[in-house]
C-alpha cells in the first residue's frame, strides 16, 4: 500500500517535471554522445585495433600497449618536456597576483579601467592570433626585432628555431595571454577585504608597502593557495594548440608532448597506431584525473572551496 | 611655537602628497608598460598592413609607411580562400552559439530544481565530464562513427554543452527570487512558459555573457577544424590565417584572380589577414567587458 503510494508519487513527480526533462534533454544528449560514448572506444587501448574488423572483434592484448609505453624512451621525453613547460610556467604563477596588487593601488578609476581593458583582451584571442603576432615579432626576415637588429648593423637571429629559448617564448606567450584574466580572481579577493583594517593600520603608522605585506597578502592567501593547488592539478597538461602551432622541425624534440604525438601519429597517419596512441591518451587522462581529484581533496580538507 | 608646528605638519602633508604622487606615477608607468605590450603589437600590424607595395622595402625596419594603400585588403577580401573560410567561420559561430546557449541553459534550469528525480545522478555525470575525458583518438573515432567528419557540426556539437557553464548557470538560476516562479505557478504557468517568458528574461545579463563567450570560442575554433574537417575549402578563418602566416606561397591560399597578388609583399598580406581575422573579436570585446565587469564572471571564477 505504502509502496504503491510511493511509486505513484514518483510517477506523479516524473510526470509533473516532464517538460523540465525535455528542456534538459539537448544538453544531456550532447554530453552523452560526445563525452560518454567515446569512452567505449577506450577498450582499444587493450587490443590491437583493426578498423576492418571493428572494436568488438579486434584481438585483445591486455596491457601490451602500456608496457610498450613504459619502455618507450619517447614517452619519457614527452613526460619530461611537459613537466619542464609546466614547471617554468609555475614560476610565472605570481604574475597575476602582482598585477592585481598594482591595479588595486591605482587611484584614478578611468586609468584603472583602461589598463584592465587592455590586459584582459589577449584572453579572448585564439592561439593562432598569438602565434602569428609572435611570428611578426620574432621571425628572421619579417620579425620586428630582427629588422631592428639588422638595420642597426647586427645579424638576424632565428629566434623561433632556437632550441635554447623556445620554452622561454612559450612561457612569455602564456603569461601575455593569461595574466590579465588571471588577475580577476585576485582583484575579487582584494575587494572583499575589510577596509577598516587598512584604516587601523594607517592610524598605527603603517605605510603602503607595510599594509600590502601585512593586510592584503595574508587576506588573499586562501585564494592564492586554492589557485596554486589547482594549478598543480594540471601539471601534466600543456596548452596543446599553442605547442602544436609553435612546433617546427628544429625545435620539435623540445616540444614533443603527449597530445602533439597523439595527433601526429594517431590522427594524421591513419589507424595503425590507434591502439597505442589511445593508450598514451588514456594514461594522461587517468593521471590528470587523479591529480585533479587529489588537489581538490587538499583544497576542501583545508576548509576552502575547490572546483567540486 | 604653535605656528612652527603647523608649518611642520604642512610640510609633512606636502611630503606625503608628493610621495603619494610619485608612488601613483610609478605604478602608472609599470601598468602602462604592461598594457602597451597588449596594444602596440596590434597597432604595428595595423600600420604595416596598409603599406603600399611600391613603398615596401623587404627586411627593412619602419614604423610608418611612406605610401599607404589598401591593396592587401582588397586582394584578401576578394580571394576565394577568404570567402570560403569566412563562410565556415560564420556558420560555425552563428549556428553554434544558439545551440550552445540553449543546451547549457536548458540543462542548467533542469538541474536547478531541487526535487527533480535523478537530479543527483545527472549532476554527478555532468561534473564527471570535467574530470575525465576519453582523449583525442576515441573522440575522433566517435565523430567518424557519427558520420560528422568534414561537417561543421563536428566543430559545433562536442563543445556545445560544458560542465562548467552548466554549473555557473545553475547557481545563477537557483539564486533567482523563488516567489516570482511560485506566483506564476499558482496562476497556472507551465514549465515551458515559465522558462522562456519569466526565467530567461530575468537572466539576460548572464545569458549575454555566455552568448559572447560562445561566440568567441566558436570564432577561435582551430584544432577541431584541422582534426575533423578534410576539405580545404571548408576550413574556418583561424586555419586560413595559420596557413597564410606559415606558407611560402601565399597566392595559393589567398586564391584570387589578380596579378597584383604577386606584387604585394608577403608580410603586408599576412598582417592584413591577421587584422581581418581579429577584427570581429575587437568589435564585440567592449560588450564583453561591460558584462564580465558586472561581476557575473567574478562570481563564476570564485566557483
Amino acid at each position: 500500500m505504502v509502496a504503491a503510494q510511493k511509486r505513484h508519487s514518483v510517477l506523479a513527480r516524473l510526470l509533473k517535471y516532464r517538460w523540465l526533462y525535455l528542456l534538459g534533454l539537448p544538453g544531456m544528449a550532447i554530453l552523452f554522445v560526445f563525452h560518454y560514448l567515446p569512452m567505449g572506444s577506450l577498450v582499444m587501448a587493450f587490443e590491437d585495433y583493426d578498423p576492418w574488423v571493428g572494436l568488438m572483434n579486434s584481438p585483445f592484448v591486455g596491457l601490451k600497449h602500456f608496457s610498450k609505453l613504459f619502455n618507450d624512451s619517447k614517452f619519457y621525453l614527452m613526460l619530461w618536456n611537459t613537466l619542464k613547460i609546466s614547471i617554468l610556467s609555475l614560476i610565472t604563477f605570481p604574475a597575476p597576483i602582482i598585477l592585481a596588487l598594482l591595479l588595486n593601488e591605482v587611484r584614478s578609476a578611468a586609468f584603472k579601467k583602461t589598463i584592465q581593458t587592455a590586459v584582459y583582451l589577449p584572453h579572448f584571442l585564439s592561439w593562432t592570433i598569438v602565434v602569428s603576432l609572435t611570428f611578426f615579432l620574432l621571425s628572421s626576415e619579417q620579425g620586428l626585432i630582427n629588422k631592428i637588429i639588422v638595420s642597426s648593423g647586427g645579424e638576424a637571429h632565428a629566434f623561433l628555431f632556437d632550441k635554447s629559448i623556445i620554452y622561454f617564448i612559450i612561457v612569455i606567450q602564456s603569461v601575455w595571454k593569461g595574466v590579465g584574466w588571471g588577475s580577476i580572481v585576485y582583484l575579487a579577493a582584494i575587494a572583499g577585504i575589510d577596509q577598516g583594517l587598512y584604516e587601523a593600520a594607517r592610524i598605527d603608522g603603517a605605510n603602503k608597502f607595510q599594509s600590502i605585506l601585512h593586510i592584503t597578502l595574508p587576506c588573499i592567501l586562501p585564494t592564492v593557495a586554492v589557485m596554486l593547488i589547482l594549478k598543480m592539478g594540471s601539471i601534466i597538461s600543456v596548452d596543446f594548440e599553442q605547442v602544436l602551432l609553435m612546433t617546427n622541425a628544429l625545435v620539435k624534440e623540445k616540444l614533443e608532448v603527449f597530445e602533439v604525438y597523439i595527433y601526429q601519429n594517431g590522427v594524421k597517419s591513419g589507424s595503425t597506431q590507434f591502439s597505442y596512441t589511445t593508450a598514451i591518451g588514456m594514461f594522461k587522462s587517468v593521471v590528470s584525473t587523479i591529480l585533479v581529484i587529489t588537489t581538490n581533496r587538499i583544497v576542501s580538507s583545508n576548509g576552502m572551496k575547490g572546483i567540486m | 611655537m604653535a605656528q612652527k608646528l603647523e608649518t611642520k605638519q604642512n610640510y609633512g602633508k606636502l611630503g606625503m602628497r608628493a610621495s603619494e604622487n610619485i608612488y601613483q606615477c610609478l605604478i602608472g608607468v609599470l601598468l602602462a608598460l604592461l598594457a602597451s605590450t597588449m596594444i602596440l603589437p596590434f597597432l604595428y600590424v595595423l600600420v604595416i598592413s596598409f603599406t603600399d607595395s611600391t613603398a615596401y622595402v623587404s627586411g627593412s625596419f619602419y614604423l610608418w609607411p611612406k605610401k599607404w594603400s589598401t591593396e592587401a585588403y582588397v586582394l584578401i577580401l576578394r580571394g576565394r580562400g577568404f570567402l570560403d573560410a569566412l563562410r565556415a567561420s560564420l556558420f560555425i559561430t552563428f549556428v553554434g552559439t544558439p545551440i550552445n546557449v540553449c543546451a547549457n541553459a536548458g540543462l542548467a534550469y533542469m538541474l536547478s530544481k531541487d526535487d527533480l528525480i535523478g537530479r543527483g545522478v545527472i549532476n554527478k555525470l555532468v561534473m564527471f565530464t570535467m574530470l575525465f575525458g576519453a582523449g583525442m583518438i576515441p573522440n575522433f573515432i566517435n565523430i567518424r562513427n557519427l558520420g560528422l567528419i568534414n561537417s561543421w557540426f563536428a566543430n559545433i556539437l562536442p563543445g556545445a554543452c560544458g560542465a562548467w557553464t552548466v554549473m555557473v548557470m545553475k547557481s545563477f538560476f537557483q539564486e533567482l527570487p523563488r516567489d516570482i516562479e511560485e506566483a506564476a505557478e499558482i496562476d497556472g504557468c507551465g514549465t515551458m512558459r515559465m522558462f522562456f517568458q519569466i526565467v530567461l528574461p530575468l537572466s539576460l545579463a548572464m545569458l549575454a555573457t555566455f552568448t559572447l563567450f560562445a561566440l568567441v570560442s566558436y570564432w577561435n575554433c582551430y584544432f577541431s577544424a584541422i582534426m575533423y574537417l578534410t576539405d580545404t575549402s571548408k576550413m574556418p578563418l583561424q586555419v586560413y590565417l595559420q596557413k597564410i602566416v606559415l606558407s611560402t606561397d601565399i597566392s595559393e591560399v589567398v586564391d584570387v584572380q589578380d596579378d597584383l597578388v604577386n606584387k604585394v609583399p608577403q608580410e603586408v598580406m599576412r598582417m592584413a589577414s591577421l587584422v581581418v581575422v581579429v577584427f570581429p573579436i575587437l568589435c564585440i570585446y567592449p560588450f564583453m567587458q561591460k558584462y564580465f565587469a558586472k561581476g557575473v564572471m567574478v562570481g563564476a571564477v570564485k566557483g
